[in-house]
């Protein structure tokens, strides 16, 4: 079996999501679709699935024509997708599912039959499930093993992984692995879709590397690592760089103290008391659904301590001065999500509406005095709307902004979650402009970010996400730009 | 700006008609004339002045049940258990009632007291099964009116049943004492009428000028971004139902000591699920909310003459009421609506 992709081209709006993308799979090769957040990968899985309907380009499968942007005709084609959730009912038993939920039985089924042939297939998968356990008792790994025999079941021949390990133990991984090379060895087409390289090296024979939109390189596995994550990080300066303020308050020092937290650190690098200078930039940088994100909530959560130097002069046998150790009330964490409108803003409230609501003090509100704030507020921040116009009615980069400007005057912790996600050069250029702004007068600001160039740019120190593991913790000036993407990919450094 | 608003004038204008026209089609299927049904309800409704406080006793319940809806739909929270609410007002009214305060000059303040105190604790119940247990509040909500009306049928056939016999036609009338003082000849229920207009005023400063008034609105649209704002969402939901149920509380003291002066089992008489109706309809938006409320106590309290005047069953306003609140919704549905303000556009143009 084959499938070839020819030239594939789909735009949203400005974005180029997939140009001119050429590649040919054939059965008993897995192939990876290999790229970073943004790269084109899901876009090309959603073509091919029929979800989208390409703006030019063809798809044949046995050099027979496909018919694009229409899901039927890839599912008559036998193109399944097992997706990062599985799309499953929680309420069913696993033989209600595959009743429910497949074509094959039709309308008068035989419940014995069908039993039987699940049974075989489970047999054949090494898949040890009773048929009458309910779904929502299974593991997200257990639930992908079903959910794959249903695409057998439904005849596809093409199955198409879209980062399904999320959430896999490592035990569930080897099992779904191990089937997925069974089926390779039956004359299936079997595509993953990953931003992990560890889990192509493991199961793949040959990979597609994608990067904002464009074909790279396809390339056999095993290849030089070195040289892959070369190919997917390619560097083209996407960020506008901001000369970077020099003067800042450093005198003071905090402490981020990670003994309480709940994450691991397999691989051994971090210290649980990290000290920083007061008014320093910290970047969290890991790929998307890393414990990057996480890591920021955690600290407004006050899951992770952050504490505070405080010098105290005691008045005994004259002014001897001594350091201690105070937490960061939680009022003075100043926390933006990156999901601006589902936990940041309220997207059915004007600008004023939040001003007032960030205001602080009297129990009535003066709409006047709040008009004059929002703009004061608007002009500061370079904000395009004014001060009637609702949150959701904001662009992604104003919204960012106006989450910026909602955070108090008062010196705080800035915990900025992916604070330029989604924004276009020119938005991100002024979002840290103010960041950078504040960061003068602040205790701190940590922020996330998936964008190595970004990390490098702005942070004074930079904390390492692999996953759901910190694979290291350093000021930047001991650190090499180079190491952060072997340090966030999983993989060990060079050498 | 004030372009703006004509648009939206003429829009709504617009609507009432077409709704007008489906209702009168309605009506005209049921074998009567609209204009001579309407001007019987109208008469009916305001023809004499006695008519017109029967009215206003009709206004007074769906009124405060409306406004009560209004501050819980502000906390995004679909208050069914509304109803409950007026019935735990209207049992603690009466508990006073009966009560050695009965025959006492003060019961009706005391009644004000625990029927708002009673209702209010209903509708936190709701919003604490909401928060502490995860029960969804319209769940929660007809649960606990089930129990409501469960209390008033046991106390009326039980504890607090007429001399010598049980009967489902209510308990005895309370002791004058007990019911609420009103003016001249006509007994207008004047200190209803005052607290209603506190009320409203109250409602209408709490929602656009108090920073209470924001949270809870904020509250209602986004739930997951309060905690950003350093106060918590569960906070407003509790406070949303502690000031709907005890507005709720007031139409159930009204209903039972201003209205019937006894209890009868159907003390809340429908008006919560009516006014959730009423406050849907008019766009959560106070004032609107009032003139509806308004429109519709006079529909109801007009409707009793149709069989008088046009010989027309009287149950047959509640049909003529529904056509109406339908046809309401579907002129009001975006779709819909959208097609009415393409088309007064064009033909505003066209006429330029």
């Amino acid at each position: 079996m084959k499938i070839k992709i020819r030239n594939i081209t789909k735009r949203f709006g400005y974005v180029l999501a997939n140009n001119d993308i050429d590649i040919e799979i054939s059965s008993k090769k897995i192939h990876a679709l290999l790229g970073e957040n943004g790269a084109g990968k899901s876009t090309l899985v959603k073509i091919i699935s029929g979800h989208y309907n390409p703006d030019s380009g063809e798809i044949f499968i046995n050099d027979k024509k496909l018919e694009l942007g229409s899901t039927s005709s890839s599912l008559k084609n036998g193109i399944g997708i097992l997706s990062q959730d599985p799309l499953d009912f929680q309420n069913l038993s696993i033989k209600e599912s595959f009743i429910a939920g497949s074509k094959k039985f039709g309308e008068n089924f035989n419940e014995k039959k069908i039993e039987i042939e699940i049974n075989k297939a489970f047999k054949k998968y090494e898949i040890e499930l009773s048929l009458n356990q309910k779904i929502r008792s299974l593991s997200i790994g257990e639930r992908q093993q079903i959910e794959l025999i249903r695409l057998l079941f439904e005849n596809s021949k093409i199955i198409i992984l879209d980062e399904p390990t999320n959430g896999f133990s490592l035990n569930q991984r080897d099992l779904v692995f191990k089937m997925l090379k069974t089926l390779s060895s039956e004359g299936y087409i079997v595509i993953l879709v990953s931003h992990k390289l560890d889990e192509v090296f493991e199961l793949c024979q040959e990979a597609t590397i994608l990067k904002s939109g464009k074909k790279i390189k396809t390339i056999p596995i095993p290849y030089d690592k070195n040289k892959i994550i070369d190919l997917m990080f390619q560097g083209e300066q996407r960020k506008v760089i901001q000369k970077k303020a020099t003067k800042k308050n450093t005198s003071g020092k905090i402490n981020i103290n990670l003994s309480k937290w709940g994450f691991s650190s397999s691989r051994g690098y971090i210290t649980p008391l990290t000290v920083y200078n007061e008014g320093s930039i910290i970047g969290v940088v890991g790929l998307q659904g890393s414990g990057a994100d996480l890591f920021i909530r955690d600290i407004f959560d006050k899951k992770i301590d952050v504490q505070r130097f405080i010098k105290i002069t005691a008045p005994v046998r004259g002014n001897m001065v001594k350091e201690n150790l105070a937490p960061i009330p939680k009022d003075d964490n100043y926390y933006t999500p990156s999901d601006r409108l589902e936990r940041g803003l309220f997207g059915e409230l004007t600008i004023n509406e939040h001003v007032a609501l960030a205001s602080k003090g009297s129990k009535l509100i003066s709409w006047k005095s709040i008009n004059n704030s929002s703009n004061n507020l608007i002009e500061e921040y370079e904000i395009k709307g004014n001060p009637n116009i609702l949150a959701n009615q904001l662009s992604g980069g104003n919204q960012q902004k106006l989450q910026l400007a909602l955070i108090p005057k008062s010196p705080g912790l800035l915990l900025l979650e992916q604070p330029t996600r989604g924004l276009d050069v020119k938005s991100t250029g002024s979002v840290w402009e103010k960041i950078i702004e504040r960061s003068k007068s602040d205790i701190s600001v940590i922020f996330s970010t998936t964008d190595i160039d970004e990390v490098w740019e702005y942070s004074d120190y930079i904390i390492c996400f692999s996953g759901e593991n910190i694979t290291k913790i350093s000021s930047k000036g001991s650190m090499k730009k180079d190491d952060i993407k072997f340090l966030i990919s999983g993989l060990e450094s060079r050498k | 700006m004030i372009n703006f608003n004509i648009k939206n004038l003429i829009t709504s204008t617009t609507q009432i008609v077409l709704t007008a026209i489906g209702a009168s089609l309605i009506i005209i299927l049921l074998g009567a004339s609209p204009i001579e049904v309407m001007t019987s309800i109208f008469d009916g409704a305001f023809g004499r002045p006695e008519k017109i406080v029967k009215t206003m006793l009709i206004f007074l319940p769906i009124s405060l049940a409306s406004l009560a809806l209004i501050i819980t739909f502000s906390g995004g929270l679909w208050n069914i258990g509304i109803e409950g609410q007026i019935v735990l007002g209207a049992i603690g009214a009466s508990w006073v009632a009966k009560s050695f305060l009965g025959e006492s000059v003060i019961s009706p303040y005391i009644q004000l007291l625990v029927g708002v105190s009673m209702g209010s604790a209903w509708g936190l119940l709701c919003g604490l099964l909401k928060v502490k247990f995860n029960v969804h509040e319209i769940f929660g909500g007809l649960g606990l009116y089930f129990v409501g009306s469960g209390t008033i049928i046991y106390l009326i056939l039980g504890p607090w049943s007429k001399k010598g016999v049980a009967s489902t036609s209510g308990t005895d009338i309370f002791p004058q004492a007990s019911w609420f003082p009103t003016l001249t000849s006509l007994n207008i229920p004047a200190l209803p009428i005052l607290i209603i207009g506190i009320i409203i005023i109250s409602i209408i400063l709490f929602l656009s000028f108090s920073k209470l008034g924001l949270k809870l609105k904020a509250t209602g649209i986004n739930p997951g971004s309060t905690n950003k704002f350093q106060f918590s969402s569960s906070g407003y939901i509790y406070l949303a139902f502690m000031i709907g149920g005890a507005i709720a509380g007031l139409a159930g003291v009204f209903q039972a000591s201003v209205f019937y002066h006894k209890l009868v089992p159907s003390i809340s008489g429908g008006y919560g699920f009516l006014a959730i109706l009423v406050v849907l309809a008019s766009g959560k938006r106070v004032i609107p909310t009032l003139l509806l409320t308004l429109f519709f106590s006079a529909m109801i309290a007009g409707g009793s003459q149709l069989q008088l005047r046009l010989n027309l069953h009287s149950s047959l306003i509640s049909i003529i009421l529904s056509s109406i609140v339908f046809f309401w919704l579907v002129v009001n549905s975006t779709p819909i609506k959208k097609n009415i303000t393409n088309l007064l556009e064009r033909g505003r143009n066209a006429s330029l």
